[in-house]
């Protein structure tokens, strides 16, 4: 079982032609559910990019991430009210480069305060030291439940720093580099109950992320946290949708 | 309650049964200036046999970071599993073509460069200086550096050249670059989208695409599912494995 909590729907502007992949490629590496966020929302137009995913989701493999533009507050907050409550979108995406909105400009931290009372994780991308403005804005804002994306990057070493700062700050690891050892040493050092598994998956394929988690020596316990269990626990889904995931919370 | 107990991680399934003849991305020595491992020829040889990887084409940290003599001789000393590749120093393109010559007397057949590690940008007269020696002396060249830059100081030479830091990002331009140059190949250690691979092939053909691992440095086992999962036919899968690198390096 795993759940990939930072994945992707629709074309991206490099040279590759990935629109249509997802489920055959979830298949092949074990992936039941996959969150995604739509290319489109992430990029350029939120409200248009998360209407289009709203037509896609299954409810049984692919859940969502309504994606927010901090610099379009009340479309996010419109989009938030009319997706959150059908259950196939289960978490909030939003993107620092792409909207010009790094973490700690001020619309960012209008955004988070704005999400945090929809009481779904929000997945934000973090590179670098960035990712420690991430655990301040979930120490300063109540109730933020934050997921930083690809841990920091090359800045997994702040990560580590983050995620012992704030217990409502979560790692996932994507990254298009697989630097010997990365995994390892966040897992040594971050409360395994605060990791997750993304693979940024159709930019990236999974085996970037997978093949970096499998070569970290992990212990049983510590990849059935990332693989599905914290996620499980971390997103608000009711029983039917749980059963779809064929799992249960943990006491 | 937790669903199976199976590995959720097994990546070894997913590999099969291929195997690397030939990783034209190895490294010995260590890095100074970041955390990671010493990278003996021991262990780093111990790091290719427990990914499958039979042979690495190995060049030398002390040599691209310090003295690149002593650091080549090193590595020249250095038997199986490694194919020795010298190294020439971008700082010093004077002492660097003279090296160049003294290692291809000694039977080297490849030569690597570290751009980015020695703060050598594409546009420096070193780069092309040194470019040239290569393709005079019949090496065939390892490159790190941004590919969208450093193609051009290779281009219009017949060089042989691999570009062990292409990105999937910039993978239009390696291919646009290749099309113009048939010496020009790839490393596989970035091209981790889900279709570069296979991009590669279409393209310009399966025979540019070289695994690399940048081991101990990286992962392995990163490029490695991702060319034992992707969809390239068993005869392009060996020649990305090392089949093209035998054929470059000797």
């Amino acid at each position: 079982m795993i759940i990939d909590v930072h994945a992707h729907w629709g074309p991206w502007f490099f040279t590759m032609d990935v629109a249509r992949a997802s489920v055959a490629t979830m298949d092949r590496y074990g992936i039941d559910v996959s969150i995604v966020s739509a290319t489109e929302a992430v990029i350029y137009d939120a409200p248009a990019g998360n209407r289009a995913l709203a037509g896609v989701l299954d409810g049984q493999r692919l859940f969502g991430h309504v994606t927010v533009n901090p610099r379009r507050l009340a479309d996010g907050e419109r989009d938030l009210r009319e997706y959150l409550p059908t259950g196939r979108f289960v978490g909030v995406k939003i993107h620092t480069d792409y909207t010009g909105s790094p973490l700690t400009s001020p619309q960012m931290r209008e955004a988070l305060t704005m999400v945090a009372p929809f009481g779904c994780p929000a997945l934000v991308h973090t590179w670098g030291p960035s990712v420690l403005d991430l655990a301040q804005a979930c120490l300063d804002i109540p109730g933020l439940r934050a997921i930083a994306g690809h841990m920091g990057a090359d800045g997994h070493r702040f990560a580590i720093e983050a995620a012992r700062s704030c217990d409502r700050l979560y790692l996932e690891p994507c990254w298009s580099h697989a630097p010997a050892g990365r995994i390892a040493q966040v897992v040594a050092g971050v409360d395994t109950r605060q990791l997750l598994f993304g693979t940024d998956s159709t930019l990236i394929d999974p085996a970037s992320a997978f093949g970096a988690v499998a070569a970290a020596g992990l212990t049983r316990e510590a990849k059935a946290r990332i693989a599905w269990e914290n996620a499980a626990a971390l997103f608000t889904v009711d029983n039917d949708v749980l059963a779809a995931w064929n799992v249960s919370k943990q006491p | 309650m937790m669903r199976g107990m199976t590995d959720p991680f097994d990546a070894w399934r997913l590999v099969g049964d291929l195997q690397v003849t030939l990783d034209v991305d190895v490294l010995i020595g260590a890095f100074p200036d970041r955390d990671g491992p010493a990278g003996d020829p021991a262990a780093v040889a111990a790091t290719l046999g427990a990914h499958r990887i039979a042979t690495g084409a190995a060049a030398n940290l002390r040599a691209a970071l310090f003295d690149m003599r002593s650091g080549n001789d090193e590595m020249l000393a250095t038997g199986a599993p490694f194919v020795p590749v010298a190294v020439a120093d971008l700082r010093d393109p004077i002492g660097a073509a003279r090296e160049l010559e003294r290692v291809a007397e000694r039977g080297a057949r490849a030569v690597r460069l570290f751009p980015d590690e020695q703060g050598v940008e594409a546009g420096f007269p070193s780069v092309r200086h040194v470019a040239k020696k290569a393709v005079a002396l019949g090496l065939t060249v390892l490159t790190g550096g941004d590919v969208r830059r450093f193609w051009r100081p290779f281009a219009g030479l017949g060089a042989t050249v691999v570009f062990l830091d292409t990105h999937f990002y910039h993978l239009g331009d390696f291919i646009v670059a290749a099309l113009d140059e048939p010496g020009f190949h790839t490393s596989t250690r970035l091209l981790n989208s889900p279709d570069a691979l296979e991009t590669v092939a279409a393209h310009v053909g399966a025979d540019r695409l070289l695994y690399g691992s940048r081991a101990p440095h990286y992962e392995p086992l990163v490029p490695l599912l991702r060319l034992a999962t992707g969809g390239l036919d068993a005869e392009q899968v060996a020649a990305v494995a090392g089949g093209t690198a035998r054929r470059l390096l000797g």
